[in-house]
């Protein structure tokens, strides 16, 4: 029972490590970012490609995600998402666009495809990273036996939900991205350079979809479409969480990711995950805002 | 005896242990055109969200003549007879400003009775007298989205007038305009007067003046005074409360 | 009768034309293709009529596709000579002997759990009824459910993402009576009376032609009604229709579930002629390229949306053709929908409508109206 519970724990952390970026977004900026799972394939790509060409392993790939993710991101806010202020379902459509174009951009290997030349850890097919020695295996908690690779993430994501935490409201900026979740105008008006925190969160975000691609790469096969269903969880888990609530996320991944654990463990993984479905559309009808909403007047 | 439109009789809504409006009765007359009073806060525009069904009400009752419409859903409060203008003007942006005034002449709002193509003669002509009331028979064809603020107000007062509903709430349909477009307005409410019931929460004093008959002036979510423009320029608590020392205008 | 309502039925009697004299050109191939095609350009009337009228962006259009489309090819399986062959003469699905209960009869009623679900769909009318009941059901339901809620815009579409999501797995996970991942496949040919529809012969394509012209005739006229009216009331300010007395969620519900119907019409005339159904029609990524195509058609316009999914379709199959220039389509693709969602939020019928309009406009003496500002009744197509 013990490792069907951790199980779960560990489904929920990979939940949570998807949805931080996205909670964050979506609760300051409204933005529904459908390019997010890309930031997570990215991220794992960074990995394989940090591993064939700089012989790097995962710890060092997950800084290098971090950054090269966030960069994307605030190109993509500046050039797209900005324009797109307050038309919320036009941005939801929109980042799915910009989702398709990365997508390509890695399968044509940045173009240079067309012209025969291809990049090793590019391109349409699979990839694979292997994880440093150190990861692999198990070790026994108790009576249970607890995958290493799967402990790692939990601690992971538990460091990475701290450290937004603190950031979100120990520092200036979090302050100031949490006044812009509850009221963007009077954010403004109290003199918040609205435009270059939205910016910065929307970079923050998409860095954190960088390391959860990190992550990934570890036990899934890397390939251009992980993304999308990636996306789509994350989403489900913010918006049962409530809009701009950290707490409200970390409890519906947490809660998700154990039903779904459960209900693999009683039927199959398929029906899990139509389960959990099931669960996010009945909590959308019965608490519109979700669990917990920090959304002022 | 003219007959009763309107009666709203004890209403009160409580949010949570603030009571927005507290036990509050008024009777307004057919045809009776009421000003509704009130510093920012004092519950005027929560009384025409209970009455219009936005809100529900905790207490009390609201009859539509003898008909009791208490926390009624707002469509079929709508549908009984009573019309709401809001604060912020509400119109269909992507529509002309004639498609506008054609959805609101529909008499028959269920889905399969407008399974029909055109309108009545009837309604025509309708919107056609309703354009030319406010003035906006040369923006016709005009998509609402375009219209100035003031013209967009106008659209909307068109809209009800167009709705033709026994009792009409009006919240502030002077906000945002100027001195000419506010003279505009009266005129328009005040070619209402008589057909309609009107009730009107204002701010403008200059545009009361215009209005008024009945005052009724709201406090803290209570009835504070009731009578003409004379009577509550002269009454201290009013004085006190409200209007200070220089009275209406 | 003005000017441009004539332009606009003369364009469409031209698009009706074109469609059908395609035979005289094509060879059957072809044909079969550009019928599949057909077939999306219903779905994007479908996408049109809820999302540009009605106001709700439906990312889960897949669900009603997929939907039509299991029931049809339900019947068209029982129909299949693959299925006539075990023992009885009772049909029973091929795959079904393969996932039956240890020791279960060789009948439908019990060979496998749920297996008597397939009973009704001995006769083909009834797969026919139920391609387009089960749908308009589906949306009536949730329609009732979540539009009575007042759930707003955003939350709408999550919830129509996750319930294609949720019914695909589900439909993966019933093996036994769906055959899962696989789909339907091998099913009869499709019969009116003794003709037999087989995908590539040319009264399918008419077939599917005359459909998509009804289909659209049948929206147009729809959308011309004051119901229509009253509709697009609701989708630009919910709460001001509301007040004026009507039912909003009722006339969502309704036109909901006609998109619905029309969707799972689509799904019924893919399967005659693809000759399959599969889960892979509630992908997710299917759902939303059906809004790309609409999107760049032009949401607010039936006909736009429908060229803008026959269109798209037919450049993508020809691109395809060519190694890799099918990759750089999707890139041609993606680009043009985010500026089109960033510039061109009427699509590429918008484009077309301010340009008729300029044109007349220079016909007729200087006007009253400034160019650009053109009556949005005209603008509704």
């Amino acid at each position: 029972m013990l490792e069907v519970l951790f199980i779960g724990l560990s489904l929920g952390s990979i939940l949570l490590l998807v949805a931080l970026g996205l909670a964050i977004t979506y609760g300051a900026m409204g933005v529904i970012n459908m390019a997010h799972g890309e930031m997570v394939m990215i991220g794992a790509y960074v990995t394989v490609l940090t591993g064939l060409w700089l012989g790097l392993n995962i710890f060092f790939a997950i800084p290098i995600a971090f950054i090269v993710t966030a960069v994307l991101g605030l190109v993509i806010e500046r050039v797209v998402v900005r324009r797109l202020y307050g038309r919320l379902l036009d941005t939801l459509l929109a980042t799915w666009g910009i989702a398709i174009l990365i997508q390509q951009a890695v399968r044509l290997e940045l173009g240079l495809s067309f012209f025969g030349i291809h990049i090793a850890g590019l391109g349409p097919g699979l990839q694979n990273v292997s994880v440093p020695a150190v990861l692999q295996g198990t070790f026994m908690l108790g009576s249970a036996e607890i995958n290493r690779y799967r402990a790692f993430i939990i601690v992971v994501t538990a460091v990475l939900t701290a450290v937004t935490w603190l950031i979100m409201y120990r520092t200036p900026i979090g302050t100031q991205v949490r006044a812009i979740i509850r009221n963007p105008k009077m954010a403004a008006a109290c003199g918040i350079d609205v435009a270059r925190v939205n910016a910065l969160t929307f970079a923050f975000g998409s860095g954190l979809a960088g390391v959860a691609g990190v992550m990934m790469s570890g036990f899934k096969t890397v390939f251009p479409d992980m993304g999308t269903p990636m996306v789509v969880d994350g989403f489900m888990v913010v918006v049962m969480g409530g809009i701009g609530s950290l707490l409200g996320s970390v409890l519906s991944a947490g809660i998700l990711g154990e039903i779904n654990g459960l209900v693999a463990a009683g039927t199959n993984d398929i029906l899990a995950r139509a389960v959990v479905f099931g669960v996010v559309i009945m909590i959308i009808i019965l608490k519109p805002k979700g669990l917990f909403s920090l959304k002022g007047r | 005896m003219a007959q009763t439109a309107l009666t709203i009789d004890g209403l009160g809504v409580d949010f949570g242990g603030f009571k927005a409006v507290n036990n509050v009765s008024l009777t307004v007359e057919e045809g009776e055109l009421r000003v509704l009073l009130g510093a920012n806060g004092a519950g005027k525009t929560t009384l025409m969200d209970l009455v219009s069904g936005k809100t529900k009400s905790t207490e009390g009752r609201v009859f539509l003549h003898d008909t009791d419409i208490t926390n009624w859903e707002e469509h079929k409060i709508a549908r009984a007879g009573v019309g709401r203008k809001f604060q912020i003007p509400s119109v269909f942006k992507d529509l002309s400003v004639r498609r506008n005034l054609e959805v609101a002449s529909c008499r028959n709002p269920g889905v399969l009775a407008n399974l029909r193509f055109g309108f009545s003669q009837q309604a025509r002509h309708d919107v056609d007298r309703v354009l030319e009331l406010i003035g906006l028979t040369e923006e016709a064809n005009r998509l609402a989205a375009y219209l100035s603020h003031g013209q967009t107000q106008w659209l909307e007062l068109g809209l009800l007038v167009t709705q033709s509903p026994k009792v009409i709430l009006l919240d502030e349909p002077t906000a945002g305009m100027t001195q000419a477009e506010t003279h505009k307005t009266s005129e328009i409410v005040n070619s209402l007067k008589g057909k309609h019931t009107l009730i009107v929460v204002e701010h403008d004093m200059a545009f009361v003046r215009e209005i008024a008959e009945r005052i009724t002036v709201l406090h803290l979510g209570q009835v504070l005074a009731e009578g003409n423009v004379e009577q509550i320029e002269t009454n201290p608590k009013v004085r006190e409360a409200y209007l200070g020392s220089k009275g209406i205008g | 009768m003005s000017i441009k309502q004539r332009i606009q039925i003369a364009i469409y009697v031209g698009f009706f034309a074109l469609i059908m004299c395609a035979p005289m050109v094509l060879d059957p191939f072809w044909l079969n293709r550009i019928a599949k095609y057909l077939v999306f350009g219903m779905l994007g009337v479908a996408v049109a009529l809820s999302w540009g009228y009605a106001g709700i962006l439906n990312l889960g259009q897949g669900l009603f596709f997929g939907a039509g489309a299991y029931m049809l090819a339900m019947s068209l399986k029982l129909a299949s000579p693959t299925s006539l062959q075990q023992g009885s003469d009772r049909p029973v699905p091929d795959f079904m002997l393969w996932n039956a209960e240890p020791g279960a009869p060789t009948e439908l009623c019990c060979i496998t759990k749920a297996s008597f679900l397939w009973l009704p769909f001995q006769h083909q009318w009834f797969g026919i009824v139920m391609g387009l009941v089960l749908p308009v059901a589906i949306a009536t339901i949730i329609g009732v459910i979540v539009f009575r809620k007042r759930i707003a815009g955003v939350f709408v579409s999550i919830i129509t993402l996750a319930l294609v999501l949720l019914v695909r797995l589900v439909v993966i996970d019933a093996q036994p009576v769906t055959n899962g991942f696989n789909g339907l496949t091998d099913l009869g040919v499709f019969k009116i009376g003794e003709l037999e529809l087989d995908p590539y012969i040319v009264p399918t394509y008419y077939f599917v032609a005359i459909a998509l012209c009804l289909v659209l005739s049948g929206a147009r006229l729809l959308i011309e009604t004051r119901a229509g009216l009253i509709l697009q009331a609701t989708r630009d300010d919910q709460n001001r229709a509301r007040y004026l007395g009507f039912d909003v969620p009722l006339y969502q519900t309704f036109f909901f579930a006609v998109s619905a119907g029309i969707a799972g019409i689509a799904g019924m005339f893919y399967v005659v002629v693809s000759e399959f159904a599969s889960p892979t029609f509630m992908d997710l990524t299917f759902s939303i390229t059906m809004v790309v195509w609409a999107a760049v058609g032009g949401r607010s316009s039936i006909l736009g949306a429908c060229i803008g999914a026959i269109l798209i379709n037919m450049i993508s199959a020809t691109v395809s053709e060519t190694e890799g220039f099918a990759e750089a389509w999707k890139v041609i693709i993606g680009l043009i929908f985010v500026l089109v969602v960033l510039y061109l939020p009427r699509g590429v019928a918008g484009l077309a409508h301010d340009l008729i309009d300029r044109l007349l406009v220079r016909r007729k003496a200087p006007s009253r109206h400034p160019v650009g500002v053109t009556d949005a009744s005209q603008l509704a197509e």
